[in-house]
C-alpha cells in the first residue's frame, strides 16, 4: 500500500480522468461503427444487405418496401454498409440509441 | 471431519456462473470439485448452422475480451481449409489487434486481481490506464470491444498512416503505466503478502495437467504458440517468451505484466514494419470436404479451433477449445492445502473465462458428476 500512496495523492489534486458524460461528450474517432442510417431514396432494393447481415437484423419494411434495421439485433459489424452497391446504408458516429421502445 | 463450502453458481466472487464445491477441514482446503456448464449457449451448434462468413461474427462473440483472437483463429482455420493465404499486411494488422487485445486483457486481469485481494486503488488505476488501449482499439477498428475487423481472407479495414503517430503516443503512455505496475507488483507489501506462496502450481503439475498460457509460463514451462508454432505475422516479429520460476499467484501476475511490455514492443515493431499492399484476398466459400485444426495464443493461453467442411457454404462441425478449459485441470493442485480466504485470488489467477469455456460439458444432476462427452456420444445421448 505505501508504494502506491504518491500516485493516490497526485490523483487527489489533479482533474478527474473521467468526463461528466451527459454534459461533456467525447467525440468518437473517424470510422466509428455507430447507428446505421438508411437513405431510402438511394436504395435500389437489391436485398444484398439482408443476405449479408450475420445477425439477421434487417427486414423489409411493409409500408415503404425498403430495408429496415432492427437495432436490437444489430451487432454493428458494418457488413451491410460495406456490401450496399449504392451506399444507401452508412454508419454514423452516433452512439446514443438507448430508448424505452423497440424502434 | 470435512465441511463443504459451495461457491456458485451465483456468488459475489465469481464474475460468471459456475459451481465450485470446496471441501474444507477447518481453514484448509482439502478438495475441490468443479461443475461446468452453467453458461452453455449452444454456440458450436449455432456455428454449424450458419455460413462461413456469418460465423466470423458469431465466433467473435464466444468471448468478449478475446474477440479478435477468436475471429482470427476461426478465419485462419477457414483460410487453411479453403487454401488461401491472407496478404502480409492483413497478417500484421491482425497481430497488432491481437497484441492490443492481450494488453487490455492483462490490464483487466490486474484490476480484478487487485480487487480480489482488496486493493481497490490499484483496481481503479489499472482500469483507468486500460482506457488508453481501448481508445487505440476504437481508433483502428471502430469499436471499443468488438473489432469486427477480421474476415475470411484478410481484414476489413486498413490501418491508416495518419493513425500511426496517435498509436505510438498511446503506446508510450501504456508503457509508462505498465512499467509502473510491474514495479508495484514486485515491491508492494500488500501484494507480496497476499500473493506469494499462494496457489502454487509446481512445474511438474503444470506439465502433468497440461496447463496453458500465462499459468504454465508462471511455473517455468516455456510454452507460447506464437513462438512454438508461429502463425500469421509472428514468425517475423521478435519478442521474448516471459517465464517466472515460482508458480504462485504473484508469478502469474508478473508474467502477465511483463507480457504487456512485450506486447507493446510487438505492436511498435509491427507498426514500423507494416508491409504495404492489399489487406484482403477474395475467397470462394464453397469448401470441399476436409478438416483442419488451427491454434493460436490467446491472452489466456492456447486456443484451438477445429473445423470440418462438407462441400457447402456452412461448416459441418466447429469445435473450439478455449484456454480456460485447458487450465481447469490444474485448479485442484493449486487449491489443495490453501485456505478459504485464498479462493478468490487463486481462482482469478488462472484468468477464468467461463463464458467462452462452457460449451459441451454435461452435468449429471443425480450423481453431481460433470463429465465431458464427445460429439458422437452426445448424438447417442438418450435422456
Ligand atoms: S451492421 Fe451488421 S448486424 Fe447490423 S444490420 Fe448491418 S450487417 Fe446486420
Ligand atoms: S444493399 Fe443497399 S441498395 Fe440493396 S437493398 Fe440493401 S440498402 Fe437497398
Amino acid at each position: 500500500m505505501p508504494r502506491i500512496l504518491p500516485q493516490v495523492l497526485r490523483n487527489l489534486f489533479r482533474k478527474p480522468f473521467t468526463v461528466k458524460y451527459p454534459y461533456v461528450k467525447v467525440e468518437p474517432p473517424e470510422g466509428y461503427r455507430g447507428r446505421l442510417a438508411i437513405n431510402k431514396e438511394r436504395c435500389i432494393r437489391c436485398w444484398l444487405c439482408i443476405h449479408t447481415c450475420p445477425a439477421r437484423a434487417i427486414s423489409v419494411d411493409k409500408e415503404t418496401k425498403r430495408p429496415s434495421i432492427w437495432l436490437g439485433r444489430c451487432t454493428f459489424c458494418g457488413e451491410c454498409a460495406e456490401v450496399c452497391p449504392t451506399k444507401a446504408i452508412t454508419m454514423t458516429k452516433e452512439f446514443e440509441y438507448t430508448t424505452l421502445y423497440e424502434k | 471431519m470435512t465441511f463443504v463450502v459451495p461457491v456458485g453458481p451465483q456468488h459475489p466472487m465469481l464474475k460468471e456462473p459456475e459451481f465450485f464445491r470446496f471441501e474444507v477441514k477447518g481453514e484448509e482446503i482439502v478438495g475441490v470439485d468443479i461443475r461446468l456448464g452453467y453458461a452453455h449457449r449452444g454456440i458450436e451448434e449455432a456455428l454449424s448452422r450458419r455460413s462461413y462468413k456469418h460465423n466470423v461474427y458469431l465466433c467473435e462473440r464466444i468471448c468478449g475480451i478475446c474477440n479478435v483472437v477468436h475471429s482470427t483463429t476461426y478465419c485462419q482455420t477457414v483460410e487453411q481449409l479453403a487454401g488461401v493465404e491472407p496478404p502480409e499486411r492483413a497478417k500484421y494488422i491482425r497481430a497488432i489487434l491481437m497484441e492490443l487485445e492481450r494488453i487490455h486483457s492483462h490490464l483487466l486481469w490486474l484490476g480484478v486481481a487487485a480487487h480480489q485481494i482488496g486493493f481497490n486503488t490499484l483496481f481503479m488505476l489499472a482500469w483507468r490506464d486500460r482506457e488508453y488501449v481501448m481508445d487505440l482499439r476504437e481508433l483502428i477498428s471502430g469499436g471499443r470491444v468488438h473489432s469486427a475487423m477480421n474476415t475470411i481472407g484478410g481484414v476489413r479495414r486498413d490501418v491508416r498512416s495518419e493513425h500511426v503517430p496517435t498509436m505510438l503516443r498511446g503506446l508510450d503512455k501504456l508503457e509508462q503505466s505498465a512499467r509502473y505496475y510491474t514495479d508495484l507488483w514486485g515491491s508492494d507489501r500488500t501484494i507480496l503478502a497476499r500473493c506469494t506462496n499462494v496457489g502454487v502450481l509446481s512445474k511438474d503439475d503444470a506439465i502433468k495437467f497440461c496447463a496453458v498460457g500465462p499459468l504454465a509460463r508462471a511455473s517455468d514451462v516455456k510454452v507460447d504458440i506464437r513462438k512454438d508454432d508461429p502463425y500469421g505475422a509472428y514468425g517475423a516479429l521478435s519478442f521474448n517468451v516471459i517465464t517466472e520460476q515460482e508458480g504462485d499467484v504473484w508469478a502469474k501476475g508478473m508474467v502477465r505484466l511483463r507480457e504487456i511490455l512485450e506486447s507493446i514492443k510487438i505492436v511498435r515493431q509491427a507498426l514500423k514494419e507494416l508491409p504495404s499492399g492489399p489487406v484482403r484476398t477474395p475467397v470462394e466459400l464453397k469448401i470441399p470436404p476436409n478438416e483442419t485444426v488451427e491454434r493460436t495464443e490467446a491472452p489466456r493461453g492456447e486456443l484451438i479451433y477445429y473445423i470440418r467442411s462438407n462441400g457447402t457454404d456452412t461448416p459441418e462441425r466447429v469445435r473450439v477449445r478455449t484456454p480456460t478449459y485447458g487450465n481447469f485441470a490444474s485448479m485442484k493442485s493449486m487449491f489443495a492445502g490453501g485456505t478459504v480466504a485464498e479462493i478468490p485470488i487463486v481462482m482469478w489467477s488462472i484468468d477464468p473465462c467461463f463464458g467462452c469455456n462452457d460449451r459441451i460439458t454435461l452435468v449429471d444432476s443425480h450423481t453431481g458428476k460433470a463429465r465431458v462427452v464427445s460429439f458422437d456420444e452426445l448424438r447417442r445421448w438418450k435422456k
